[in-house]
């Protein structure tokens, strides 16, 4: 297995969102949700830069939605986690559990 | 909770700006889930406060995009902008070479034709302008979808050597006292006519983009 196969830390984050969002993921759930559960500032830029890289990886897909008028007419781009990012987020996850084991101070990270 | 107020428009000079970074794909997301977002602030917590906040989102997602376009491409982005440097060089270099001929063959005659001398020289600037903005044309189209990041690379570029020609000419001038010769300043110029074709060529194909029939319904990516 090679080092590629894990997730940056942003990565592992926008598709933790995109699990807890499920079919309701798009830009601006996304970055709210991030934001409100990590208490960090996000801009729309850094999770569509990282969802596109995610997309070409392969894990996650995308669809263009109805345009509505609260967004001037413009379509929502929800995304969606594929198997191989689910895979890829255990994977990281694994390794993350792992490597906090027995560190006292961060037991309840994972 | 109040209600959205869409009459409230965000900055048009940020969306305008968001506008020239975002590549097709997120030609349509980005600006709508920015406006979505600047309408339920302006609502919630006033204007000036989603004013604010849609100018700071611009400038990160405009860094984000930027550095994204290079990531995704990176060996193909520096092609672009060495293959756009090398073209303004020898474009740069082709008014000089031509007044120089004209100048060699009528030299006889020129003190003759003084004014028209002068005119041809004042035109020589117009000439580099016209290279620079050429050379950003070139470098966009080659771009594919990262016409401003590209010609903003190559602009930067001449800016930094503009800056060192800058700070390199004053300390000569510190040292030996001698009359700085400032005529090169007008290369100042260049960058924004790089800057311009590239907005001259994004400009058009997001316009081509409009013109194409919006996709209907939902879309596999």
């Amino acid at each position: 297995m090679s080092g590629r196969d894990y997730l940056g830390e942003f990565e592992h984050i926008i598709l933790l969102a995109l699990l807890r969002l499920d079919d309701r993921a798009y830009g601006v759930t996304v970055r709210q949700e991030i934001e409100f559960r990590t208490k960090r500032e996000v801009s729309i830029g850094a999770v569509y830069a990282t969802l596109d890289r995610l997309e070409t990886k392969g894990y996650v897909k995308s669809r263009l939605g109805e345009p509505t008028p609260e967004r001037g007419g413009r379509s929502k781009r929800f995304f969606q986690v594929t198997a191989k990012g689910v895979t890829a987020v255990s994977r990281t996850h694994r390794a993350l559990r792992s490597m906090t084991e027995g560190l006292g101070l961060v037991r309840s990270y994972v | 909770m109040m209600s959205q107020d869409f009459s409230v428009q965000p900055p048009r000079i940020a969306t305008w700006l968001i506008g020239l970074f975002t590549s097709d794909n997120e030609a349509e997301a980005i600006p709508g889930d920015l406006l979505e977002e600047f309408s339920h602030l302006a609502s919630k917590a006033g204007v000036a406060i989603a004013r604010r906040w849609y100018w700071r989102q611009t400038g990160k997602t405009i860094t984000h995009l930027a550095g994204g376009a290079f990531r995704g491409a990176p060996w193909f982005m520096a092609a672009v902008v060495v293959g756009g440097f090398l073209l303004h060089g020898f474009l740069h270099a082709l008014p000089d070479k031509v007044l120089s001929e004209v100048t060699n063959r009528y030299l006889a005659f020129w003190s003759s034709h003084f004014q028209a001398y002068m005119w041809v020289l004042n035109g020589m600037m117009i000439a580099h302008l016209m290279a620079s903005l050429l050379v950003g044309c070139m470098v966009a189209l080659a771009a594919k979808g990262r016409e401003m990041v590209a010609t903003v690379t190559l602009a930067l570029v001449y800016c930094g050597m503009g800056g060192v020609a800058v700070v390199g000419a004053a300390l000569v001038w510190v040292a030996t006292h001698r009359p700085m010769n400032v005529a090169w300043l007008l290369a100042c110029w260049d960058p924004f006519a790089i800057i311009m074709g590239g907005l001259i060529v994004r400009t058009r194909r997001a316009q081509g983009r409009v013109c194409l029939p919006k996709p209907l319904g939902t879309t596999g990516v």
